[in-house]
């Protein structure tokens, strides 16, 4: 579903994507980690091109990301992409939000569409929700709305970029839970996360990524109990520790 | 000095003042519409992509904010004249105060514009939306309401601006209280009264300012 | 024919000069003047006394809603009928510097209630009496959001200054006025009017630009 062929990415004349290599499967849950400044976050940023690369090949679904010919839209409509920071529209409402897609760039009819939208703002626990702005939604209900304006779209792949890493503790695992029934109905899905419990529970593999390059790539079982590479024990000592 | 204050005279030029105000009026709105349209393109090639278009756009700017008015006022009326164009007053008038404002009113939108979190951006780009449907759904709505306030202080400045209109012989406010002062040598009761009208103008503006930002509340709320 | 007129602009350059020092003494002395008194007015105005804020607040009003032009024409005018003689560069000083008073008041008092009032509450439990708050702490505090908008006020003074030539102030827009007469290139005598003002406003609109990315920076570490 996704490839990796030897991507190479520069911001300037720092280098931080080295000789990328990586194959996730369809219905596939890849959990990415490292230490910060890895290159974790502009790894999967690459997917969507909100970065661009500049050596390889990044394939999605059979379609070559970063030619300059390609239909973009296209791509992005199979992909859900998940914010830290959430990036709500904040003068929309939750169904509003999760519909402007869907409505824009695949055309559905506007019936249609709110019918998906409103199906899956209950499928997130927000069928409450349905008509609030962002500004009235905590923290953990403006991720989950963010979860639901990706899936409105019935991606292919859902892409996470740390998406619990700007809540607070008590609202992490409503926004886990969903990402858990997510993986469990069969959506590949590529995760950077800190979250090494739900990593063990629902990732395939755990990729664990250092100063631009692919260390590790392990079952989390394996990676968690018996790291192959020093960088990787170390990384997993220190967090640990917490 | 008020025991001395000619009443009947102001009474007398009532028509007088009524007309000019009536063209201070007038004369504002048609700047402030070519402002604003001005402001529009302004800044949407301040923000483009290539290099010389901005820099065109950016050279406009900052001429224009590194001046004084009354300076680019005189310029187009002393200037045009000397490469054949001879106008009417008032079109130059409006000329000078359109370009003015126009440049303003293009950073007040860039700033609205750019006000914007990118990561917002980044989440419409992510969802397949072309550039103007992100502009038109996501961006534009937003900013909208964010510069409210600031165009309508700029509208403020641009009335009081047009005083300036007067210095080159045309029938507004300010004139009226000149043609008092000359012709009756009352420039008190002349200045006062214009500087009574603006006062009503400026105080309509500010009332609507309050009234339009009660209707985008929520918008300031985020 | 071109040729002639330029050669003629170069020999009025003394004069030109002449406008130019005339232009940073009014904005000079206004500044300073408007600084003092401004910052006079903001601290009264931020405190909590209702009457001052009230009274205060009207006189800047009234400033803001009338056009300078007008502001002047009633200072050089009305001042005369109740008994002082006013030359033209006074009255110029004055009407600038009460412009600047009034918008350096809402700077000063805007900055001041920026401070959070946490801080008022910590200097008071420590036994610090109000001057001393003020002077300490709160003051020091309420400059950093006070710098970059005085200092863009300070480039809109200099702007405003141009319109002193209405009262016949031999300013540079004055000169360019009287140039224009014996010499009707518009286009160049008002050009070299715009640089002459560029070359004072842009470095000041650069520092202004300057401190405000400095503050934010300093901001953020707080």
């Amino acid at each position: 579903m996704i490839s990796f062929k030897n991507v190479n990415k520069w911001f300037g004349d720092l280098h931080v994507l080295k000789d990328i290599n990586l194959e996730v499967a369809q219905g596939e849950v890849v959990v990415v980690c490292g230490p910060s400044g890895s290159g974790k976050s502009t790894l999967i940023r690459c997917i969507n091109r909100l970065e661009p690369i500049q050596k390889g090949e990044l394939v999605v679904d059979n379609m070559n990301v970063h030619d300059k010919k390609i239909n973009m839209t296209k791509i992005r409509a199979e992909i859900g992409f998940v914010f830290q920071s959430f990036n709500l529209y904040p003068h929309m409402t939750a169904l509003e939000n999760v519909t402007i897609a869907p409505l824009k760039v695949r055309k559905i009819p506007k019936k249609e569409a709110e019918k998906i939208g409103r199906e899956t703002l209950i499928r997130v626990g927000l069928g409450e929700r349905i008509k609030s702005h962002p500004a009235q939604l905590s923290g953990g209900q403006q991720q989950r709305v963010a979860i639901a304006r990706g899936l409105c779209m019935r991606p292919k792949i859902m892409l996470f970029d740390e998406p619990t890493s700007a809540l607070d503790p008590e609202m992490i695992n409503e926004v886990l839970d969903v990402m858990r029934d997510l993986a469990k109905g069969g959506m590949t899905m590529m995760v950077v996360t800190h979250e090494m419990g739900f990593a063990r529970e629902v990732a395939n593999r755990v990729v664990f990524m250092d100063d631009g390059k692919i260390i590790e790539v392990a079952p989390p079982n394996d990676f968690f109990t018996n790291p192959q590479t020093d960088r990787g024990k170390f990384f997993l000592s220190s967090i640990l520790k917490h | 000095m008020l025991e001395t204050f000619n009443f009947r005279v102001i009474w007398e030029y009532m028509p007088l003042y009524l007309q000019c105000f009536q063209a201070t009026l007038w004369l504002s709105a048609v700047s402030l519409l070519g402002a604003i349209l001005v402001g529009i393109i302004a800044c949407a090639m301040r923000l483009s992509q290539t290099k010389t278009i901005s820099r065109i756009a950016g050279i406009y700017i900052e001429s224009i904010r590194s001046t004084p008015l009354l300076a680019q006022l005189y310029f187009f009326y002393f200037g045009l004249p000397s490469l054949g164009l001879m106008l009417p007053e008032w079109v130059t008038g409006v000329l000078a105060l359109t370009l003015n404002s126009g440049a303003y009113y293009a950073e007040i939108i860039r700033a609205g514009i750019q006000a914007i979190p990118y990561g917002q951006i980044e989440a419409g780009i992510s969802s397949g939306l072309s550039y103007f449907q992100r502009m038109r759904y996501i961006i534009l709505p937003q900013a909208l309401g964010m510069t409210i306030r600031p165009m309508l202080g700029q509208a403020i400045v641009l009335v009081k601006d047009s005083s300036l209109l007067s210095l080159i012989s045309i029938a507004e406010l300010t004139r009226a209280g000149q043609l008092l002062t000359s012709d009756r040598f009352m420039p008190v009761e002349g200045f006062l009264t214009t500087a009574a009208f603006y006062l009503i103008i400026y105080y309509m503006l500010k009332g609507f300012s309050a009234w339009s930002e009660k209707r985008l509340i929520f918008r300031e709320a985020h | 024919m071109w040729g002639f007129y330029f050669t003629e602009l170069l020999h009025s350059l003394p004069f030109f000069l002449k406008g130019l020092w005339m232009t940073v003494a009014v904005s000079g002395l206004s500044l300073i003047a408007g600084t003092v008194i401004g910052f006079v007015c903001g601290i009264l105005r931020a405190s909590g006394n209702k009457i001052l804020r009230y009274i205060i607040g009207a006189w800047v009003d009234l400033i803001r809603g009338t056009p300078f032009l007008v502001q002047i024409f009633i200072i050089f005018f009305i001042l005369p009928s109740a008994g002082i003689e006013l030359e033209a560069f006074p009255a110029a000083v004055i009407a600038l510097t009460n412009l600047a008073a009034s918008f350096i008041c809402e700077i000063v008092a805007g900055g001041i209630l920026a401070v959070p009032s946490g801080q008022r509450e910590a200097a008071t439990a420590s036994g610090l009496s109000p001057y001393q708050q003020l002077r300490y702490i709160i003051l020091p505090q309420a400059m950093r959001t006070i710098l970059p908008p005085l200092v863009g006020q300070y480039v809109l003074l200099v702007k405003d200054s141009s319109v002193v030539s209405a009262i016949g102030v031999v300013d540079i827009t004055r000169v360019g006025w009287l140039t224009v007469q014996r010499i009707p290139e518009g286009i160049m005598v008002f050009g070299l009017v715009g640089i002459l003002y560029f070359v004072i406003c842009y470095p000041l609109i650069n520092l202004s630009n300057f401190l405000e990315r400095r503050m934010a920076v300093v901001g953020t570490r707080l």
